[in-house]
Parts: structure tokens; C-alpha cells; sequence
């Protein structure tokens, strides 16, 4: 049972491997890591119906093993360094116009050299996997001290390192407040909220550090503003593009981060569009549960948001099913109608109208007629 | 006022201000999980220290604070020894003071 609890949450890493290898293959291998994505869809719809809970033993503790999750966790930081390194030197190869031809590694044949068009590739697969270092930033955000600053370097590769502290401060403290940046209200899009969400959670990472240092009698422009830091923390993304191919590689970079703090907000997106929270603590019905078997494993039980939201300080694998508010359907084959702003629309209007009339508190009803 | 000690299990009373009451805080465990656990009817909100709810005052002993509570406490309660309870793993035997009728 140990080995099944902890080792159903390693798909991504060993699919970023895969990603990370199809890359370095080369041709038209630096695909592979959009058609993972395309067959983790496929995945996530098949097997939609299937919920599990939590698991744990007969004296209640869970089965999940700590320092090995937290090892993978923290192990993810270099894999998505390597992850940059590999689409860089396929920059690199295009820019200096490296010959396209077959060689071997230790039996394997690659592709020294690449076509703009699996350059093209090999970008759009590092973004997606980039992209799932929020589920390991996320995690490692919450309580505990030597993961929080990992979790700024995991987010600094997508030059998110600001969503560390707006996570915490603001998110799970204004969850369903106009003023939490990454609650969507109901009516916006996915395409909208990524760009209000990451730019609200940034400005309010930055008046977090102005407040703090002010506190201390420092001004906001100071060494030890986490703001600022945090976007140094991307220095080295920046300059590594720029060598390995100036302008070309500052476009494969901004893609990246383009699709990468995408997926981040379509995470937030998909885990409170449309609900509303008055005054008091937060509560299960304030976030979309989305626990299918494959979502949860593949996403560390990240879609797990009612029970998260209330237990923020209880580790992934211990989150379980609470009978929150639940969209029935994993989080690939949500984003994919998300993408689709009128069907998306159309999908979750029955879900909002069972949540006004079962979950919402009075004064939460009154806010909600407001918006129909 | 709410005395903690760590290392024995002890009984508790869930009694408001200016009562005692002792309990274990498991290793690795926050303060505030442990007080709950122990039935005990400590404030809190967020559990992941951005709301300030849980927050007491060290009176004594060592912890190791998971997050900067500088962004909560001000200067003034850091310096008066507040803490934030579900951001506190204890280093040694502790005692504090907290406000249970909030
Ligand atoms: S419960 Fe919110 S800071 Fe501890």
C-alpha cells in the first residue's frame, strides 16, 4: 500500500523526463512533450468518473511517505533547470546553424541540429512541463520553511516567483473577495484572468514587501525586497536565452513563461470561478473540488482545493474528499473547455445554479443574483 | 494564560483566559494543530499564516517560526515575543500566553 500511495504521484516527473529526452532525441521527438499533454487528456476524460479518497491505514495515518515526497519535490527544481537547459541548447544549435543530421549516444540515436519547426516543438513542450512546476511550488509554499524558498526557485523559472507569497497572503486569506487577484468572478474568461490574475497577484507581492520594509523604516527599493528578488531569482533564465540565441532566445523564452504562468492561472481559474465568500473563515464550499483518479495523482491532489483551502498546512497526500462544490470532471478535460470561453461558459453555469441554491450562504446568494 | 510544555503527555483542560493547561506538541507538528488536536479551542482562520488569528505570546522556550510573521505581526508584538501558532515548531519546552476568548 506504501509503495502504491507514493509512487502514483511520480507521473510528473517521469513525464518530464520523457519531455526533457524527446528534446534532446531531437526531430521530431521535441514534440513529445505536447503529445503527452494531448494523451493526459485523453487519460483524464477516460477516467472521469473514477474518485478515489485518501489512504490510510487502520490507525489513521496516511501512508504517504514525507522525506520521499518532499525528496521528489525538492529533486523537481533541478529537473526543470535541465528542462531550460536542453530547450537553450537546441536554441543555440538553431542560431549558429548547426547541421541537421543523425548521431549516436550509447546506442541511442539523436538529432544534432533541429528545423525551426521542432524548435517550435521543443518550446511549446518546455512551457507545458514548466508549467507543472506549479503544483510542486504550490505544495512547497505552504508551512514549510526550507521548501518555501524552493518553491521561489521553481517559480522564478516561469518568472513567477511573486506567487509564493500571494498564494499565501492573499489568496487563502481573500479567497472569493474581489480583492484575492486569483479568484475569477463570474462572467471572465480564462484568457482575462491569466493576465488580471498574474499582474494582481504581482502588484499585491509588491505592496506586501513595500508594507514590510516600511515597517522596518526601509523604502521599497531595497536589497532585501522579495519582489525584486524574486524576479532576480529569472536572472539567469534571461541571460542563458540571450546567449544561446539573442533575440530568438528571449522569444523561446517568453513563450515558455507565456504558456507556463497560463496553466498556473488556469489552476486558479478552474479552482474558484464564480464563488463568492462574505465575511467569516473559509469553508469547503468555497472552492471546486476536482478529484478524478488521474487529475489527482497527476496533479498532487492540487485539485483537492476545498479540503486544501481549509487545511492549508496538511500535506498533499493526506487531502481528501469533502463533499465540496465538484465540476465531475479532471482538470484536463476543464481546461480544454476553458479554452473555449462560451462552451466553458455553457458547461458551468448548471454547477454555479446547484452552488447558489445548495452550498452559498444567504448573503452570498444576494451577491450571486447580482451577477445573473 | 495557556502553559504548554512539550515532551510528556499531559492532561489538558480546555479552560478560556487566565487558566493553565498543559499539552503535547508532536514533533514537527505546528503549535496550533497540536492545541486543536488536544481539543483545544485555540483561534484560528487560515492555518497558513497570512491571517494573524492564532497569534500568542512566548513567555518562554524556543520555536522554529515556517514563515516570515513579519508580514502579519508588527514590529512591536515581534519584539514583545508573538508568535504565530500555525507557523510554530517547537525547539524545546514552551509556554505561552493566548487569548482564547477571541
Ligand atoms: S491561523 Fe491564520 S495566521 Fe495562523
Amino acid at each position: 500500500m506504501k509503495f502504491y500511495v507514493n509512487a502514483r504521484y511520480l507521473i510528473v516527473p517521469f513525464m518530464s523526463l520523457i519531455a526533457i529526452a524527446g528534446i534532446l532525441i531531437g526531430g521530431s521527438f521535441a514534440w513529445v512533450g505536447v503529445a503527452l499533454f494531448g494523451l493526459n487528456t485523453i487519460i483524464d476524460t477516460l477516467t472521469k468518473n473514477i474518485h478515489l479518497p485518501a489512504d490510510f491505514d487502520e490507525t489513521g495515518e496516511s501512508y504517504g511517505i514525507k522525506g520521499f515526497q518532499y525528496a521528489v519535490m525538492f529533486l523537481m527544481l533541478p529537473v526543470f533547470i535541465v528542462l531550460q537547459l536542453v530547450l537553450a541548447y537546441r536554441i543555440f544549435q538553431y542560431t549558429s546553424l548547426t547541421p541537421i543530421e543523425t548521431a549516436a549516444f550509447l546506442g541511442v540515436s539523436y538529432e544534432v541540429g533541429t528545423s525551426g519547426l521542432n524548435l517550435i516543438g521543443a518550446t511549446l513542450s518546455s512551457g507545458l512541463w514548466a508549467g507543472l512546476g506549479i503544483i510542486y511550488g504550490h505544495e512547497l509554499s505552504h508551512n514549510k520553511k526550507e521548501g518555501f524558498f524552493v518553491s521561489r526557485l521553481i517559480m522564478a523559472l516561469s518568472g513567477a516567483s511573486h506567487f509564493t507569497y500571494a498564494h499565501v497572503y492573499n489568496h487563502h486569506l481573500d479567497l472569493g473577495h474581489e480583492d484575492d487577484a486569483a479568484t475569477a468572478p463570474r462572467g471572465r474568461n480564462i484568457y482575462a484572468h491569466a493576465w488580471l490574475s498574474h499582474m494582481g497577484q504581482s502588484r499585491f507581492s509588491y505592496n506586501l514587501e513595500k508594507e514590510r520594509l516600511s515597517k522596518r523604516g526601509s523604502s521599497a527599493l531595497h536589497f532585501d525586497n522579495r519582489w525584486i528578488l524574486g524576479y532576480l531569482y529569472s536572472l539567469p533564465s534571461i541571460v542563458l536565452f540571450v546567449w544561446a540565441g539573442g533575440l530568438i532566445g528571449v522569444a523561446a523564452l517568453f513563450s515558455v513563461w507565456v504558456i507556463a504562468n497560463f496553466l498556473l492561472e488556469a489552476l486558479n481559474f478552474m479552482g474558484h470561478y464564480g464563488l463568492i465568500r462574505t465575511e467569516g473563515a473559509v469553508e469547503h464550499r468555497h472552492s471546486w473540488d476536482n478529484d478524478s483518479v488521474f487529475t489527482s495523482w497527476f496533479f498532487i491532489e492540487i485539485g483537492r482545493q476545498c479540503d486544501h483551502h481549509v487545511r492549508g498546512e496538511t500535506y498533499f497526500w493526506e487531502l481528501d474528499d469533502v463533499e465540496g462544490p465538484n465540476y465531475g470532471i479532471g482538470y484536463f478535460s476543464l481546461f480544454v473547455l476553458t479554452l473555449i470561453p462560451p462552451l466553458f461558459k455553457a458547461y458551468v453555469q448548471k454547477h454555479l445554479d446547484n452552488w447558489d441554491e445548495k452550498y452559498a450562504s444567504s448573503e452570498e446568494k444576494v451577491i450571486a443574483a447580482q451577477f445573473s | 494564560m495557556l502553559n504548554l510544555f512539550k515532551p510528556r503527555p499531559t492532561s489538558y483542560a480546555d479552560r478560556l483566559s487566565d487558566t493553565e493547561t498543559t499539552f503535547t506538541v508532536k514533533r514537527g507538528e505546528s503549535l496550533l494543530s497540536s492545541a486543536l488536536s488536544a481539543g483545544i479551542k485555540w483561534p484560528f482562520k487560515c492555518k497558513v499564516g497570512s491571517c494573524g488569528t492564532c497569534k500568542c505570546k512566548l513567555i518562554d522556550g524556543k520555536i522554529k517560526a515556517q514563515l516570515d510573521f513579519g508580514y502579519v505581526l508588527d514590529m512591536s508584538e515581534i519584539q514583545d515575543g508573538y508568535i504565530l501558532a500555525c507557523q510554530s515548531i517547537l525547539k524545546s519546552d514552551i509556554q505561552v500566553s493566548v487569548n482564547l476568548t477571541k
